[in-house]
């Protein structure tokens, strides 16, 4: 009997403390998982400023090439090359299109064969088997998108040493295992944008709470900490919540929207998507509970108290259907269709020799000149942000 | 009520050994069969497969849930089965950053804690199975949530990283021409192969799977080899947990999710009975081996990831199908084999 209690008390000590450890989380400083120090973007009075500002930087920190080099890379200048692009995971809407811009700068340059492949799960452990097999195989370069930075640079370092180009987009490793980064917006850009919609939505004295990936996904922890550094600057009285994990699924994104809505009630003005699967969730939960911002919206909030506006980062098709319903009013983004597309050109300017370390900037194309940001990344632009406007000029 | 169990055990005891390896057999040689027909297939689907180094590459990708696979037969063997396996990799992956990195511990010491984390996970799974009665699925899946929340916790979902070199050998370096988790690997997988086989601990294991109240009444210390299957669970998940971060240079706290669905599905694979009683480890490390064989050698002929798992699901089924229909015919041809009574 003793034995039975010590063991049920043995129990409750564990859950209490995997519990305990969880708002010790939540209320710690912000970091993006990798301790790089934030830099948050003067606030919306100043907004001229704010491409001045990146440029200048840019000119500054003037250039340190920090990127990789592969060893003994055959020249394959003008030549017909195959790469093969290993995003985060297939079969959701942003990888397609950034699929999708991969094939459009393919057709355009003529001389470049693009293969998409990854793991059907953001999982980092399956992105290293898909692309080792792909150095096996045998391929001219890789375009990849990180599920973990560190995690992936062994196998990338492996594609170099075997003279495989390798640029990343979208989601960044060490600088140093792969040539090019093809950053998709400037991180304090994307915080800055988000922070302004939302409260320009719930006021500068709104609160607001967060559904996110993981705490230690690349992207979105490093947002969610210039989010932290922006919002501490230019809305000290603003109030955040909760910041909670959903993966990239679905069903959990909503069960988690869904929690945040009836545990903060009207405490709660605004819900944060930080990635294109989180942020229709939310907005589908809100509709669900009825606490739609806008009076003429389906699903509209009985009490104006009770309203929560989501503001988020997410693919326009997804969102679509909260802004034809008025639920949602923006949605934040860069275009991925371009992003791909960008990621080709960077990688066929290398291949051709036209890109080398040290340049300030690239041609992409349809895309311009793009700056190179941070010793050996190229910057693809500001965010974009959607709305009933301009939302249905978009397919992707 | 008591008298009856005996009688059973009795009656089953002198076919028990025969039953045993020619059902095994059976299975391995289905397993090789299927293996060289694979490799066969693949080989001329893509000149990069059938090479040493492509090979060898590959067995880093399978060391670790190969550990992992080893005491997981066992539990299967008993009847049993650990699902919280990939969630103990999670919790001692980060007890092992944590510990190196927050609590400033020498990395040395770090790696026995990322160890002895993975016994203590293994053995709460045990007591409770073993002393208050537990069903290990319910335990282990109750488990599986909560070291998985409980990595993330004292991580604070952050990962560790920055490793010095030295300690990437293990999941990155080579020793004697192998990749040094090959060894590792080998090891472990002879000195349970040798356990299973030829101690009255390992021997104990298929009479707790075929009847364990039976086993019992024949004096097997049934709880206390239970509590170490389950430890030993842990403890090479612990293992795998250190080889992993050692391969990826880094600590997160979802290392290990979904391991547990593929270490059991290698060693069910390899003709451990699901039910209990049955499996070698021989065959769980050909069932490893094949199921790493076909990622590969599908992924370099061409077949995308997410096609490759309905290939590996297919190939899953087949194999117990034909497992199955094998075995009707050897039944028939030498006598008819009662199903094995499961416990009440």
């Amino acid at each position: 009997m003793t034995k039975k209690f010590l063991l049920l008390a043995l129990t409750l000590t564990l859950i209490v403390a995997a519990f305990a450890s969880f708002p010790v989380a939540a209320q710690d400083r912000w970091d993006g998982a990798d301790d790089l120090p934030v830099n948050p973007l003067d606030c919306p009075m100043a907004e001229g400023e704010m491409a001045a500002t990146e440029e200048a930087e840019g000119e500054m920190m003037m250039p340190e090439y920090d990127g990789g080099e592969p060893v003994n890379a055959p020249d394959l200048a003008g030549q017909d090359i195959t790469l093969v692009d290993v995003p985060k995971l297939i079969g959701v809407g942003y990888f397609a299109a950034t699929t999708q811009g991969m094939q459009q700068a393919a057709e355009e340059l003529g001389n470049v064969s693009v293969t998409t492949d990854g793991p059907t799960e953001a999982n980092i452990d399956d992105q290293i088997a898909v692309i080792d097999n792909y150095i096996t195989q045998g391929v001219n370069g890789i375009l990849f998108a990180a599920n973990d930075p560190v995690a992936i640079a062994p196998v990338l370092t492996r594609a170099l040493e075997s003279g495989i180009r390798v640029v990343g987009y979208d989601a960044n490793s060490t600088p140093d295992a792969r040539q090019w980064f093809v950053n998709q917006a400037a991180f304090e850009g994307v915080a800055k944008s988000l922070v302004d919609n939302m409260a320009e939505q719930i006021g500068v004295d709104g609160s607001f709470a967060i559904v996110t990936s993981t705490f230690t996904t690349p992207n979105q922890a490093r947002w969610i900490a210039e989010m932290q550094a922006y919002q501490e600057k230019c809305y000290p009285d603003m109030t955040w919540l909760e910041t909670v994990e959903a993966q990239e699924d679905n069903i959990l994104s909503f069960n988690q929207a869904t929690t945040l809505i009836n545990k903060y009630g009207p405490d709660m003005d605004g819900i944060f998507g930080m990635t294109s699967i989180a942020t229709p969730a939310a907005a589908e939960a809100v509709t669900q509970a009825a606490v739609c911002p806008l009076a003429s919206s389906e699903g509209a909030a009985a009490n104006e108290d009770d309203a929560v506006v989501v503001v988020g980062l997410a693919t326009p098709n997804a969102m679509k259907p909260y802004v034809e319903t008025q639920c949602v009013e923006r949605v934040v983004l860069w275009n991925p269709v371009d992003l791909g597309y960008a990621a080709v050109y960077v990688m066929r300017r290398t291949v051709d020799g036209e890109f080398l370390p040290g340049a300030t900037e690239v041609d992409a194309g349809r895309l311009g000149m793009l700056p190179v940001v941070n010793n050996s990344e190229v910057l693809l632009g500001p965010p974009f942000v959607f709305t009933a406007e301009n939302i249905n000029d978009f397919d992707f | 009520m008591s008298a009856l169990p005996e009688t059973k055990a009795l009656d089953d005891a002198p076919s028990f050994s025969e039953r045993l390896s020619s059902a095994l057999f059976r299975q391995e040689g289905v397993l090789v069969l299927i293996g060289i027909v694979a490799l066969v297939v693949l080989a001329f689907g893509s000149e990069n497969f059938l090479t040493v180094d492509n090979l060898l590459n590959q067995t880093r990708f399978l060391a670790e849930i190969g550990l992992i696979a080893l005491p997981m037969t066992y539990i299967i063997i008993t009847g049993g089965i650990d699902l919280s396996v990939g969630a103990i990799v999670g919790v001692s992956a980060i007890m092992l950053g944590v510990s190196w990195q927050n609590w400033g511990l020498p990395l040395e010491l770090a790696i026995v804690v990322c160890i002895i984390t993975g016994v203590i996970a293994g053995l709460v799974n045990g007591l409770f199975i073993v002393r208050v009665g537990v069903p290990p699925l319910i335990m282990t899946l109750a488990t599986l949530a909560l070291y998985r929340g409980l990595a993330e916790g004292i991580s604070e979902s952050r990962s560790v990283r920055g490793y010095p070199d030295w300690f990437e050998e293990l999941g990155q370096g080579s020793a004697l021409g192998l990749p040094t988790q090959l060894w590792v690997l080998i090891i472990f997988a002879i000195l349970f192969a040798v356990v299973l086989a030829r101690t009255t601990f390992g021997r104990s294991l298929y009479a707790i799977g075929n009847n364990e109240l039976g086993a019992r009444f024949s004096g097997i210390p049934v709880g206390r080899n239970k509590l170490i299957i389950y430890s030993l669970s842990g403890l090479m998940a612990g293992i795998a947990a250190w080889i992993f971060v050692s391969r990826t240079t880094t600590t997160r706290s979802d290392y290990g999710s979904g391991w547990e669905l593929d270490v059991i599905a290698a060693v069910v694979l390899g003709g451990t009975s699901i039910f209990g009683g049955t499996g070698t480890i021989i065959g769980t490390m050909l069932g490893i081996v094949l199921i790493q064989l076909l990622k590969n050698g599908l992924a370099l002929t061409g077949v995308t990831s997410d096609a490759t798992i309905v290939i590996i699901g297919s190939v899953l089924i087949l194999s117990i199908l034909i497992n199955n229909y094998a075995g009707a015919i050897f039944g028939a041809l030498t006598r008819r084999l009662r199903p094995t009574q499961r416990n009440p």
